[in-house]
């Protein structure tokens, strides 16, 4: 470092006047709690079990696969037979948010789309109940996002970009906005 | 004064006045990266010996590995070094492919350089942030951190996370980009080079700065090499070992990049190869980009993947299965369980080598994973690069490695 660098500071000069010029940028911080993070779409957050429009029920056949490929196991179903007709009921379909590692799997894996990972993502809670999202709840979820949504909403993970159609279930080569 | 020493001298007995200082440096301490613990011997401010203290951020991911199916480990690797978790997550779809033989198509590998490569942009970022803080710099943290937020917005439309992506997957990726991010990639990539000389005005040339970092955690190429320690940290030595350029892996081979290499060995001369690593891995984004129009449309993931499904058990009776094993895993897609044997591994992740070995009993589940991780390594070259500096160097010298406890404990 030369003499006339070391006595007149001039690095310093130079990174304090970068800093003075930053002060007339615009900010690039977020006021979180006022202005919020418009997620992407596709965005993992909150679970919520499709309400389809037709039947105004869920659309989960019961068929285990989101149980099955969950790394964190923490989508717990159960099914019984309809007597008469013979067809599946899920009579219950819970999800643990607290276990959850937020990996859509589940999403990706539903021949049917029953299941999503919303763009929704402020919902802590004061207790575990709170984020223990049972059938109810997570029809719910569903129904809390959707109003918040342009439609028709479609999640990326329904009909992955760029796997061949083939390689697809049926209904989700299919797959259409709600 | 001298008064005042010759009392304490007697209270504590003349034995004890040359008795070294232990001092315990963590793990709570907010220059340690995370939870190290470093126990201290100290003669003055100088130090005599020091021993890293590890485990505290022990999850058991190795062990959890042989319990997960192959596809199922994708989400546990996000966990080891969270901060560029894309590029383990590549390191261990690789391994499981070559176990398995699978080809991957080239859209996919161009799509696995391109996230690697923002995880190395992202990863040094972090680490220049953070290292910059601990010497005392505030502001390059300020900015650093501006744009890491950019690239991770870019990560949240490509796979929908923030930090634990998940993106790649047994045979190729989960999604393709869409124009957007294409076009927002392009942005950054343009913008990118002029961000880095503001860092540098801030502090390459800051006397602060090179009296912290010129000459502090000194070690020869010779050492290094002895020592394990493997990716900036190694090049910082002059040592020219990379593993994009001396075991190619994806298609780094077709790529137009330089080797950062410095030769100091000093906490400086990494700092150098750092920069010099985000500026390559801005140009090989770009190029990967261009490649990216040529095979517009093409299939993200290899026809014969095994798809998330992967049976956890070995078939039940494989002797009396007239053909090889076989599973139906995708309706109509014939795909073998992965083969008995053994695999290792390795790429070229932001902190060094990353390594994967995987031994297959056949089953849907490795029998063992076996994670060579680049941070563990590190951390036990520390004693050697700290001993006989000031205790405030040791922070120059964690941070000049970039450890990762996350990656280090597993």
């Amino acid at each position: 470092m030369g003499l006339i660098k070391t006595v007149f500071l001039t690095e310093i000069m130079k990174g304090l006047s970068l800093t003075l010029r930053k002060l007339f940028a615009k900010p690039v911080t977020i006021q979180y709690p006022e202005v919020k993070k418009e997620p992407a779409p596709g965005f993992r957050g909150r679970h919520a079990l499709v309400r389809d429009p037709k039947t105004g029920k869920d659309r989960c056949v019961g068929c285990y696969r989101c149980a099955q490929v969950c790394p964190s196991r923490c989508i717990f179903i159960e099914t019984e037979r309809d007597p008469n007709t013979r067809k599946r009921i899920v009579t219950r379909y819970d999800i643990d948010a607290l276990r959850c590692v937020y990996c859509a799997f589940c999403v990706e894996v539903c021949p049917v789309n029953a299941l999503v990972l919303t763009e929704f993502y402020e919902y802590s809670g004061y207790s575990r109940d709170e984020l223990y999202f049972t059938k109810e709840k997570l029809l719910q979820n569903w129904d809390e996002f959707i109003v918040t949504q342009k439609r028709p909403y479609f999640n990326p993970f329904w009909k992955p970009r760029g796997v061949p159609e083939k390689m697809l279930p049926g209904p989700k080569r299919k797959a259409e906005g709600i | 004064m001298p008064q005042a020493l010759e009392i304490i001298k007697k209270q504590i007995g003349e034995d004890e006045w040359d008795e070294p200082y232990y001092v315990n440096m963590g793990p709570q301490h907010p220059a340690t990266h995370g939870v190290l613990r470093l126990f201290l011997e100290l003669d003055g401010e100088y130090i005599t010996h020091c021993d890293p203290i590890i485990g505290y951020l022990h999850r058991g991911i190795e062990k959890l590995g042989e319990t997960f199916t192959y596809s199922q480990n994708i989400v546990l690797t996000d966990r080891l070094d969270y901060i560029a978790s894309a590029a383990n997550n590549v390191g261990y779809c690789l391994a499981v492919e070559k176990l398995m033989g699978l080809e991957v198509p080239r859209r996919a590998q161009i799509l696995r350089v391109i996230v690697c490569e923002m995880a190395r942009i992202a990863s040094h970022l972090l680490w220049l942030a953070t290292h910059a803080l601990d010497i005392g710099a505030m502001t390059v943290f300020l900015y650093c951190f501006r744009d890491r937020e950019w690239l991770l917005n870019i990560y949240e439309e490509i796979c929908g996370a923030r930090l634990t992506h998940t993106y790649p997957c047994i045979g190729g990726v989960r999604l393709d980009f869409t124009p957007h991010i294409i076009e927002e990639l392009y942005k950054f990539t343009e913008e990118f080079p002029n961000r880095i000389p503001e860092y540098e005005t801030l502090i390459d040339v800051n006397r602060i700065w090179l009296k912290r970092t010129k000459g502090v955690g000194v070690i020869s190429g010779e050492k290094a090499v002895n020592l394990g320690l493997t990716g900036p940290s190694l090049r910082g030595s002059g040592v020219r070992y990379d593993l994009r350029k001396t075991v190619p892996y994806l298609i780094y081979d077709e790529l137009d990049f330089e080797m950062a290499v410095e030769y100091e060995g000093d906490v400086y001369a990494r700092y150098r190869v750092r920069m010099k690593e985000m500026r390559e891995s801005n140009k090989i984004i770009r190029q990967c980009l261009d490649k990216l129009a040529e095979c517009e449309g093409e299939p993200v993931i290899a026809e014969n993947a095994p798809g998330l499904f992967m049976p956890f058990d070995k078939p039940k009776r494989p002797q009396a299965a007239p053909h090889p094993k076989k599973v139906y895993l995708i309706k109509g897609v014939e795909v073998p369980v992965v083969p008995e044997g053994d695999v290792y591994v390795a790429t070229e992740v932001p902190k060094g080598e990353l390594g994967f070995y995987l031994v297959s009993d056949g089953a849907g589940h490795p029998w063992r994973m076996r994670i060579r991780a680049p941070s563990f390594v590190h951390i036990s070259a520390i004693p050697d690069l700290c001993k006989g500096q000031m205790v405030a160097d040791i922070i120059a010298v964690i941070g000049s490695i970039d450890i990762v406890l996350g990656e280090c404990d597993r």
